[in-house]
């Protein structure tokens, strides 16, 4: 049995619509960020970095969001195997994801991390202006891997879980994206919107009715997102 | 198989190369040349249309991103890394994507400190950038500390060769010399590094790509 230590609208939420998709079943160890339980020592015992998900499995824990994709992947066949003739363009759309688009909204996000007060401002647009291209080098390989990229799989949660955050965080911050132009991730958040898994865990996690066309900021019944 | 690794001596490319020449495959260069417009070639978007290096031409098409480059070869002919159904591949996979999306990006803004937030913001966004660096140094000497992985040594060398260049770029490219990064700090990894860079693939290749004596623990300008 699978742990996913995880936080409400955290990139554990990533991992949580994977595995509900595909019927794995885990439980959930909520990190109380209120408290600031990243920091703790058990929690740093699991992943250095003190950042959400990790997910402890028989082979001992997994830190970083792509790192568990890749690995429920390969350990339950929700993309394709080593040998097959896709998997190249599964990876290299996984790293972008990770270490591309999730790199650039990160910064966003955390602003103060990144770069000067003063140059706030300036940062917000170029960053914001990256994300605008990767959000469109997404759809074109939403539209061209509709297979990759489906409600449910890994490439495809991930994707709309990033737009869903373009929308809301920071919480006070300028918008910047529109989805209307990029009608495939449109449709594909709409997708994942009416998956069974997507209304039990916006349930649990307080993300409201339409989580990925439409969303508002969380009321999480438990946890704290900041 | 033929594999061709689009490029540039000291590019993010370079990773690409060091891990085909440990692993003893036939491979072809295909240099690239930025002013040339050799990126922005109608062909070369078509295989990475972020117009960056590395590309590796497979004979099941182009990959990019190279950490997944990486994992594409370590399936294949494995000796990179742990394979997918080995248990030690869970901590692998979580520091492979640490480095790619943490390591990788943060070096780039030490180099380039004027792309995140604009030139006037330059000086702070690298020394910024310098801080968090030394950061994740700290967990990378913990780890090997403390567990010594084995996909830390030259026996399976595709994340140390990774680690080698980005560290080599944090060392000697930013221009202000008080935005450099330093080793001494860390000696585990600077023996990690050091190991790396005395296998005979990477002696070949920093000849073959000038990238000096020392490339990791000692680097200058290629």
């Amino acid at each position: 049995m699978y742990t996913l230590h995880y936080a409400p609208d955290n990139a554990s939420l990533i991992i949580r619509l994977v595995l509900d998709g595909a019927g794995i079943s885990y439980r959930t160890a909520l990190v109380d960020r209120a408290t600031r339980q990243q920091d703790s020592a058990t929690y740093r015992a699991l992943n250095p970095t003190g950042l959400i998900p990790v997910l402890e499995t028989p082979a001992g824990p997994i830190a970083e969001t792509g790192a568990i994709l890749l690995w429920l992947t390969d350990t339950h066949h929700l993309g394709p195997g080593p040998a097959e003739a896709d998997r190249p363009v599964f990876l290299q759309w996984l790293f972008f994801l990770s270490n591309t688009a999730h790199a650039d909204l990160r910064q966003i996000f955390y602003p103060h991390q990144y770069a000067p007060v003063d140059g706030h401002a300036a940062h917000l647009e170029i960053m914001a202006n990256r994300m605008l291209r990767h959000f469109g080098l997404l759809e074109t390989a939403a539209l061209q891997h509709p297979k990759l990229f489906a409600a449910g799989k890994p490439l495809g949660v991930y994707t709309v879980t990033l737009a869903r955050w373009a929308h809301l965080y920071p919480v006070n911050g300028p918008r910047w994206l529109d989805m209307a132009e990029y009608p495939t991730l449109a449709a594909l958040a709409r997708a994942q919107e009416a998956r069974v898994e997507t209304r039990v865990v916006a349930r649990a996690e307080g993300l409201g009715a339409l989580p990925f066309s439409n969303p508002e900021q969380p009321n999480p019944p438990e946890g704290s997102v900041l | 198989m033929t594999l061709t690794l689009y490029h540039c001596p000291d590019w993010g490319s370079q990773v690409i190369r060091l891990a085909l020449e440990e692993l003893g495959l036939d491979y072809r260069i295909r240099p690239m040349d930025w002013d040339a417009g050799d990126f922005d070639a109608p062909g070369f978007r078509a295989a990475n249309p972020q117009g960056l290096i590395p590309v590796l031409e497979t004979p099941e098409g182009p990959v990019f991103e190279t950490a997944a480059i990486l994992l594409w070869l370590n399936a294949r002919h494995g000796g990179l890394g742990p394979g997918i159904d080995e248990p030690e591949a869970a901590a692998f996979l979580s520091w492979l994507f640490f480095v790619a999306n943490t390591v990788h990006p943060g070096v780039m803004a030490l180099i380039h400190p004027e792309r995140p937030a604009g030139p006037g913001a330059a000086e702070e966004t690298g020394r910024f950038a310098l801080e968090r660096l030394m950061v994740q140094a700290d967990h990378l000497e913990a780890l090997i500390r403390t567990r010594a992985p084995l996909w830390l040594t030259p026996q399976q060398p595709g994340l140390g060769h990774y680690l080698g260049i980005l560290i080599r770029w944090a060392v000697y490219l930013p221009e202000d010399p008080g935005q450099r990064f330093s080793l001494d700090p860390f000696p585990a990894l600077k023996a990690m590094l050091a190991a790396h860079e005395a296998t005979p693939a990477a002696r070949r290749l920093a000849v073959t790509d000038g990238l000096g004596a020392h490339p990791y623990t000692a680097p200058e300008a290629a």
